[in-house]
Formats: C-alpha cells, sequence, structure tokens
C-alpha cells in the first residue's frame, strides 16, 4: 500500500547542491514554485525542465528517486487532467459525442491546457523535491528558524516551529515503515483493504489507523523523555553546529535561478511573442 | 505430503534501481507437516521476506520460475490465496503493537470475522484461543487490550492468530522484550500450541539456546540462502559456518568445547543444556577419568 | 559524599479521579562514583520509574533524589543533573532527532549552547567512543539496532555525563547488538564514567559490581552479582539465574561440586575439568 518509504528523502551525496547554504535553498525553491505559474508557452517548459535537468545533474541525484515523488501525486494528475479536459468548452472542438442530452467534447484549448497543467504540477513536484532530496531535515528546519527570525520579534516561538518540523520530517519514514508493519499483520489475519465500496474501505483502515495513533503517541512520549534527558530548553542561548554560510556556490545558484526568473518573466510580460513563435517552429499545426 | 513446498524461490527488493537487494537467493525447502522448524540468521538475512511468502503476504516474483505451495495450496492461484492466509497463521515482533478493538473479545474475533465464519462458531474460538494462551474468559473477554500488561497484550495479540487455527504457525521473535518470567511463559505455550492447534510451528529467534531446545530442524539463513539445514545437532556442529554467518553457538555447545579444550572426552552434537548434564553425570559417575587423548 | 544518593524516595503515579498507585516505597540507597551498576526487576516492579527518578525526569513524591548533594527537586538544578546523568532508552527509533548521524549527537550539546567548535569537538570524541565515526554523515535509518543504540550513546557521551543510565537499552536487540552496548558501556565504567543498567537480562548483570533488584516498588536484594545469585531470591523476583549458573546449580544435584559460585563459563568447565581430572 505505502511502497514508497523513501519518498522525498534526504538523499546524501555531499554535491554542490547538497553543500548551498539552506536558506538560499529554499528562497530559490520558493521562488522557483512562484515563477513555474509564469510559464505560458511550451518554450517556457523546456526552458524549466532544462533547468530542473541541470540542477538533478548537479546534485547527482539518481532519476529514479527524482521521478518517485511524481509518482506520489499521479493520483492528483489524473484526476486534474480529466478534469480539464471535460470541462474546457473553448476552442475548436477535436471530438464530441452524447451521453443522454449531455454532449462531452474535447477542445483543443482543453487539450493543450490540460497538457500545459500536467507539465506545470510535474515540475513543481520535481522542484519541491530537489529541495528534500538534498537538504537534512535539521537544515530545513534550520533554514526556515533563520528565514522566520523576524517573527521572533512579535513573540512567535519560531524555535519550536523548526524544531517540530524537523523531527515531523525525521519521523515520516519510521511512520510509514510503521504502517506497512501494522498492515502486513492486519493482513495476515485476513484483513483486506481494497474491497467494498469508499465507506467500507475507510472502515477496513481502522484496524491499521488505531494502532498507528496508539503507538505514534507512545513514541511522542518517549521522545520527549529523551529530548529532556538530552537538555533541550536548557538554554535559551541554544547553539549550532552546523551554521548555514553564505558562499561563492550560493551566489552561483542565486544568479542561476534568477536569470531563468527573468527569462519566464520576459517571456510573458515583454517579449509575449517569442515563446509562442519558439512553441510554432517546434509543433506547427499541431498548435 | 509436505506442508510447506518452496521450490527456486527468489525475492528481489526495488528491482532495477539503485537499491537492488536480492532478499532470497534460490531458496529450496520442503518441510514434512508436525515440524517444528527453527529459523536463524541475522537482521536482514532474508528469514522475513521467507515467512511472508508462506501466507502470500509477499507475492511470488517470478511464476514461472518460483513456486510456493503450502498444504496443498498454490500461492501464485489467486483464488487459493485466501485460503492461504487462514492456512497460515503469522505472529510478527512485537505483536501487542498491532492491536485495536476496545475489547479483548472483538480483538481476538478479527481474524474468525474475516474468515466469514458463523456468530457461534466465532464466540466458540474466540474462548478456545484465549484458554490456550491461558487468559480467563470471563475476566479478560471484556476488557481493554490497551490496559492489560505487557505479558498479557502479547497473548492476547497471539490469541488473535490462533483464533483462525491455522494448521501452520509461524511466530517472529516470539519472546523478544518480555522479562524472564514472560519469556518462559510464552515458551511452553508455544510448545502447547502445537500440540493443540498448529502442528506445524515456525520459530524465528536471535537466541540459539531457546532454538535448540525447541526445534526439531533448523535453517540458517544468510544473505537470501538457506546455509545450514538439519537438526539442531547438524546445525550447530558446523562451527565455522556457524561463524562465517555471524551466528552463535548454543551456550551448552561452547561449554561442551571449553571442556574438550580442557581434555574432557564429550562427543560432539552437545547443544541443550540438558544433553551436556546427562553426558557429565554419565563421565562423573562412571568415574572414569576419562581424558580424551584425542583432542587438542 | 555519595554521587547518587535517595533518601526514603516514593514514587506515586496518578490514575486520575484522585486515584494513584504507589510505584516505589520508601527507597533509600546510594550509588558511588565508578561503580557498574544493574538495576533489575520484572516488568512493572518499578526500575524504569526509579530511572527516571536519578536525572528528574520524574520527581519524588516523598523522599529526595540527590546527585552529588543536589536535590532534583531543586529547579535551578535540573539541568546540571541532567548534564551529569546521560540516560539511553529502549527503543533507538524513538530517541533520535535528527535524520544525519552526527546532527544527532550535536543535539545535546547544542542545547546547552556550546560554542561551535567545542561541539564539533565533542561530536568527535562522541562518536569515537562508540566506534561510530565512520558512519558520521549517514542517515540513521539504515542502521542495525546496536549501531542506533551505540549513536544513541554517543548523543548522551556529547553531553560529556559523569552518570551513564541504560534505561533497558539493549531489551530490543539482538545478541550482537547487545554484546555491543554492554561493551561500550564496560569500556565507559573503565574510564570513570558511572553506569547504571537497567534490565531483566541476568546475563548483562554479570559485568557489573553490584545489583540492586526491586520487586514490587522495595528493593529485594542488593550485593554483589555473586552474592545477590547465592541469594536465592532472584526467581522469587521474577528473574531468571544467567544460564551458566542455571547449568552449574544443575550439574551439583549430579554429584559436581564448586567452591565459588560461578560466573562466567570459563569458571564453570574450569571447576567441571578438575572433577572429572
Amino acid at each position: 500500500m505505502f511502497k514508497d518509504v523513501s519518498f522525498g528523502q534526504y538523499y546524501p551525496t555531499n554535491s554542490l547542491v547538497h553543500r548551498l547554504d539552506a536558506r538560499v535553498k529554499l528562497f530559490l525553491t520558493l521562488l522557483f514554485i512562484v515563477v513555474i505559474f509564469f510559464v505560458k508557452s511550451y518554450f517556457g517548459f523546456m526552458l524549466t525542465a532544462f533547468v530542473l535537468l541541470v540542477v538533478v545533474l548537479t546534485a547527482r541525484l539518481p532519476m529514479a528517486s527524482v521521478l518517485k515523488s511524481v509518482r506520489g501525486i499521479l493520483f492528483i494528475i489524473v484526476f486534474t487532467s480529466l478534469l480539464n479536459l471535460f470541462f474546457i468548452k473553448q476552442g475548436d472542438v477535436l471530438v464530441s459525442w452524447n451521453i443522454g442530452r449531455t454532449m462531452f467534447a474535447i477542445t483543443k484549448t482543453g487539450v493543450h491546457t490540460t497538457i500545459k497543467m500536467v507539465l506545470r504540477l510535474v515540475l513543481l513536484i520535481i522542484g519541491a523535491s530537489i529541495l528534500s532530496l538534498t537538504t537534512t531535515p535539521v537544515q530545513l528546519a534550520d533554514g526556515v528558524e533563520s528565514l522566520m527570525s523576524p517573527l521572533k520579534l512579535i513573540k512567535i516561538p519560531v524555535r519550536d516551529i523548526a524544531m517540530i518540523m524537523s523531527i515531523a520530517l525525521r519521523f515520516i519514514p519510521t511512520l510509514f515503515e510503521e504502517t506497512n508493519k501494522i498492515i502486513a499483520a492486519q493482513k495476515a489475519r485476513g484483513a483486506s483493504f481494497d474491497t467494498g465500496n469508499l465507506f467500507a474501505r475507510a472502515k477496513a483502515m481502522m484496524p491499521v489507523l488505531i494502532p498507528l495513533f496508539v503507538n505514534s503517541f507512545r513514541r511522542a512520549d518517549e521522545l520527549a523523555f529523551a529530548m529532556d534527558a538530552r537538555c533541550y530548553n536548557a538554554t535559551d542561548k541554544r547553539t549550532k553546529m552546523k551554521k548555514a554560510k553564505f558562499g561563492f556556490g550560493d551566489a552561483i545558484a542565486l544568479l542561476f535561478i534568477l536569470s531563468f526568473a527573468t527569462v519566464i518573466m520576459l517571456d510573458r510580460y515583454y517579449f509575449g511573442t517569442i515563446g509562442i513563435d519558439i512553441d510554432y517552429m517546434i509543433f506547427g499545426g499541431l498548435l | 505430503m509436505s506442508a510447506i513446498e518452496l521450490k527456486h524461490l527468489t525475492f528481489v527488493y526495488s528491482k532495477k534501481t539503485p537499491f537492488e537487494k536480492r532478499a532470497l537467493d534460490d531458496i529450496n525447502l520442503s518441510v514434512e507437516e508436525g515440524t517444528f522448524l527453527g529459523v536463524i540468521g541475522e537482521t536482514g538475512s532474508g528469514k522475513s521476506t521467507l515467512i511472508q511468502h508462506l501466507n502470500g503476504l509477499i507475492k511470488v516474483q517470478d511464476k514461472k520460475v518460483s513456486s510456493v505451495i503450502v498444504n496443498g495450496l498454490s500461492a501464485t492461484d489467486k483464488k487459493a490465496l485466501k485460503n492461504l492466509r487462514f492456512e497460515v497463521g503469522i505472529v510478527f515482533q512485537y505483536p501487542e503493537y498491532q492491536l485495536f478493538e476496545d475489547s479483548v473479545k472483538k480483538d481476538v474475533a478479527f481474524g474468525p470475522k474475516n474468515m466469514k465464519l458463523s456468530p457461534e462458531e466465532i464466540d466458540a474460538r474466540v474462548r478456545r484461543a484465549l484458554e490456550v494462551v491461558g487468559l480467563d474468559y470471563d475476566e479478560f473477554a471484556e476488557r481493554s487490550p490497551f490496559e492489560l500488561s505487557g505479558g498479557e497484550k502479547r497473548r492476547v495479540a497471539i490469541a488473535g492468530v490462533i483464533a483462525m487455527e491455522p494448521k501452520i504457525l509461524v511466530l517472529d521473535e516470539p519472546v523478544a522484550g518480555l522479562d524472564p518470567a514472560g519469556r518462559a511463559e510464552i515458551l511452553a505455550l508455544i510448545k502447547q500450541l502445537q500440540k493443540d492447534v498448529s502442528p506445524t510451528i515456525i520459530m524465528v529467534s536471535h537466541n540459539m539456546d531457546d532454538i535448540a531446545v525447541l526445534a526439531d530442524r533448523i535453517i540458517a539463513m544468510h544473505d537470501g540462502r538457506i546455509e545450514l539445514d538439519g537438526t539442531p545437532e547438524e546445525v550447530f556442529c558446523n562451527r565455522e559456518k556457524i561463524a562465517e554467518i555471524g551466528l552463535d553457538l548454543p551456550l551448552a555447545t561452547r561449554l561442551r568445547d571449553k571442556l574438550v579444550e580442557r581434555g574432557v572426552n564429550l562427543p560432539d552434537g552437545i547443544v541443550t543444556p540438558k544433553q551436556l548434564e546427562t553426558a557429565l553425570a554419565n563421565l562423573k559417575s562412571g568415574g572414569l577419568n576419562e581424558r580424551g587423548d584425542d583432542n587438542v | 559524599m555519595s554521587q547518587i544518593e535517595l533518601k526514603s524516595v516514593d514514587y506515586c503515579y496518578s490514575l486520575g479521579e484522585g486515584r494513584s498507585i504507589k510505584a516505589l516505597k520508601n527507597l533509600s540507597f546510594s550509588i558511588e562514583k565508578g561503580q557498574f551498576v544493574t538495576l533489575a526487576g520484572m516488568n512493572g516492579s518499578g526500575k524504569s520509574t526509579l530511572a527516571k527518578l536519578l536525572n528528574g525526569l520524574f520527581l519524588p513524591s516523598l523522599g529526595e533524589v540527590l546527585i552529588d548533594g543536589v536535590s532534583t527537586k531543586d529547579e535551578n538544578s535540573t539541568f546540571e543533573i541532567r548534564r551529569k546523568a546521560g540516560m539511553v532508552f529502549q527503543n533507538p527509533d524513538n530517541q533520535m532527532v535528527a535524520t544525519i548521524i552526527e546532527d544527532d549527537v550535536a543535539f545535546g550539546p547544542e542545547n546547552i549552547g556550546l560554542p561551535r567548535e567545542e561541539i564539533i569537538e565533542r561530536v568527535d570524541y562522541a562518536l569515537k567512543a562508540v566506534d561510530m565515526d565512520e558512519f558520521r554523515t549517514r542517515t540513521a535509518s539504515k542502521l542495525s539496532g546496536g549501531q542506533k543504540q551505540r549513536v544513541a550513546i554517543a548523543g548522551v557521551l556529547a553531553i560529556r555525563p559523569e552518570i551513564l543510565i541504560l534505561d533497558e537499552a539493549t531489551s530490543m536487540l539482538d545478541p550482537k547488538g547487545r554484546r555491543e552496548v554492554m561493551g561500550i558501556a564496560k569500556k565507559l565504567n573503565e574510564q570513570g564514567i558511572t553506569v547504571i543498567n537497567i534490565t531483566h537480562n541476568m546475563e548483562e548483570a554479570v559485568l557489573s559490581d553490584r545489583i540492586i533488584v526491586l520487586r514490587k516498588g522495595r528493593i529485594a536484594i542488593d550485593a554483589p552479582p555473586k552474592d545477590a545469585f547465592a541469594s536465592g531470591l532472584i526467581e522469587a523476583c521474577g528473574l531468571s539465574l544467567p544460564p551458566v549458573l542455571q547449568l552449574a546449580e544443575n550439574l551439583k544435584k549430579d554429584g559436581f561440586e564448586f567452591d565459588n559460585q560461578i560466573l562466567f563459563e570459563d569458571e564453570l568447565a574450569e571447576g567441571v575439568c578438575r572433577q572429572l581430572n
């Protein structure tokens, strides 16, 4: 049921990308996520894919683990593309048929919108997973803490939030593993999780969810003891072993992604025709 | 007829990825009904992949080459799968962490219910199972499993599996984490289960002393292969192999070797404290000053 | 002054609705610096509760726990006491806060606000002490149970404790992991760290200087291993003699005699041999 225990898990290769300042990576990932919604031409998508490819290669990540994250949202992708495909009515009709009195039609615009939406989702997920594949939960939490540090002034417990985040990330694989164990044990007693209607299936999950919750509370309890025993909250002046430092590599990364963002923005707002022209050069009449 | 018949069973995790791992490598195993089979091997040697094949929790990967047949049912036959689940009961490690119902009675009834038995039959089985594991029905049936002691929880969890009355019972480290009193109780219970419920028992354990006493036959696994297969006496005689695959000898065997080193004449094939005791008592009462001259 | 001193300690768990159960009853004893103490008892005997009283995770309901003369009830000293008395727990998965091993070991020193250089130095020292330094930048999920517990011990050592409390730290490990952890405990003890090992495994107890056995919240036995095993009380406390001793006891019935209490396999082999030759 949950086969991808390693989904989005830190993948250590000690590459240039891994060694970047987590704050820079967080910022650039956010920037990337914003920018990807401004991409409008196929040229733009190809450029984005190329940028991601460069990053993945630099990070020395295996393609399989990057694509794994896409598989995780496959259901959402299929679902939304079907919606798009059938409900967009503008543009030339490609095929149409009647079911009862309702007419269903797939239009050219519908097809293009759907393809672009799928590309957007896939590239977005890949971009986000590169962050989690190359950054340890602790670095990530430290980065969030550092970026959120102005909020300390208005008494928001930034440090605790960051700690909660880092622990949550740390326990994801543990809980996945535990879920699989419980599922196996209940299956061994004849439980089945894939028969019946939605309600029956939800009910069939109870033998898994209840022990999972009970065990999680037990774990949380023990973890709290372990953290206390190791002097958590001993001082307000908690220090860090690894201090993120803005370096040369970070400057290059910033420059790289910023220029990518600039090209996308220019394509959208100033030279609105370039991307489209290139699209026509490549795909011609298909568009 | 063999209770279990495995032929050329191979299983590879994460096939064709950088994480590829061969968990089982051409396993051939045939287990007679009525056997108490001990399975030993380091963590990661393939034991748990092997046992999960027996009730179809893990599907046979290469149906052309491998076959898993349990009590005449083939694990590659989709229709047989459901029955296979009830033919082989598996008690996983720390089974108490899988309890979920609000009463002991309901939790134990989960398996029989999934078998679609009649309410009367379910009730009868719950009573029998609780009785076998030594929990008084009237005292425990309505209690929440979550408020029991560690040892009691484990009994309830075991009852939940044996209520399905499987012909083959698999136990993965059944005494892990229990205190000595709890251990002794559960080990005695397992012996009893073989008589009353499941004639064929497979027990995975890291404790060589327990295995040496309980098992009629032992398989030692390493890197997905069965490296040793035989009676406890045969398996533990192969000292080099046992050491090579990272396992220990039972205490009695270690002591026997230490005594032989010191010149005491003891035969090989001593694996339980009882055997050692008997051998030593014989030497003593024989009154002979037997020195094994052929021993170094 | 003893390093650890308990003065008439009671501990009650609240069950809600004003009800409570007494887990520990009027305990008084002391532990000297450098001792290796086994704290044993069957499940529910109160041994884990007692462990948590030693570093102020629990506070006594009555009486006092003193670490180097300072009461765990003194709020200003809570962290001083936790720095002195480090604790490793049962489940290796539930005490790791970070994914990367060195990050986890650094957690304690970071909490007490040490400067960066010193944290790195301590992480180095701690990982070397448990022989895990080659794993420092790896993720913990790929380790064996024994290795995970060694990392947990390193996490405690990085705080430079004077007392190491192992709260059933070996109970979920296989024999190999158990040996690894006990080997490290023994080594640290030889370097002067007081070790308190909470367990129900009497084979581990053989390594210690002293065994304290709890039964129903009271001390039933407090003696060196040989005397504790000779007391005839071990089984009554829900524990069992180490297998070597059991064997020795049975051999006595067959007419063997041993002039000393047997603890180790070699002692037994020696003793048996002498009577056969």
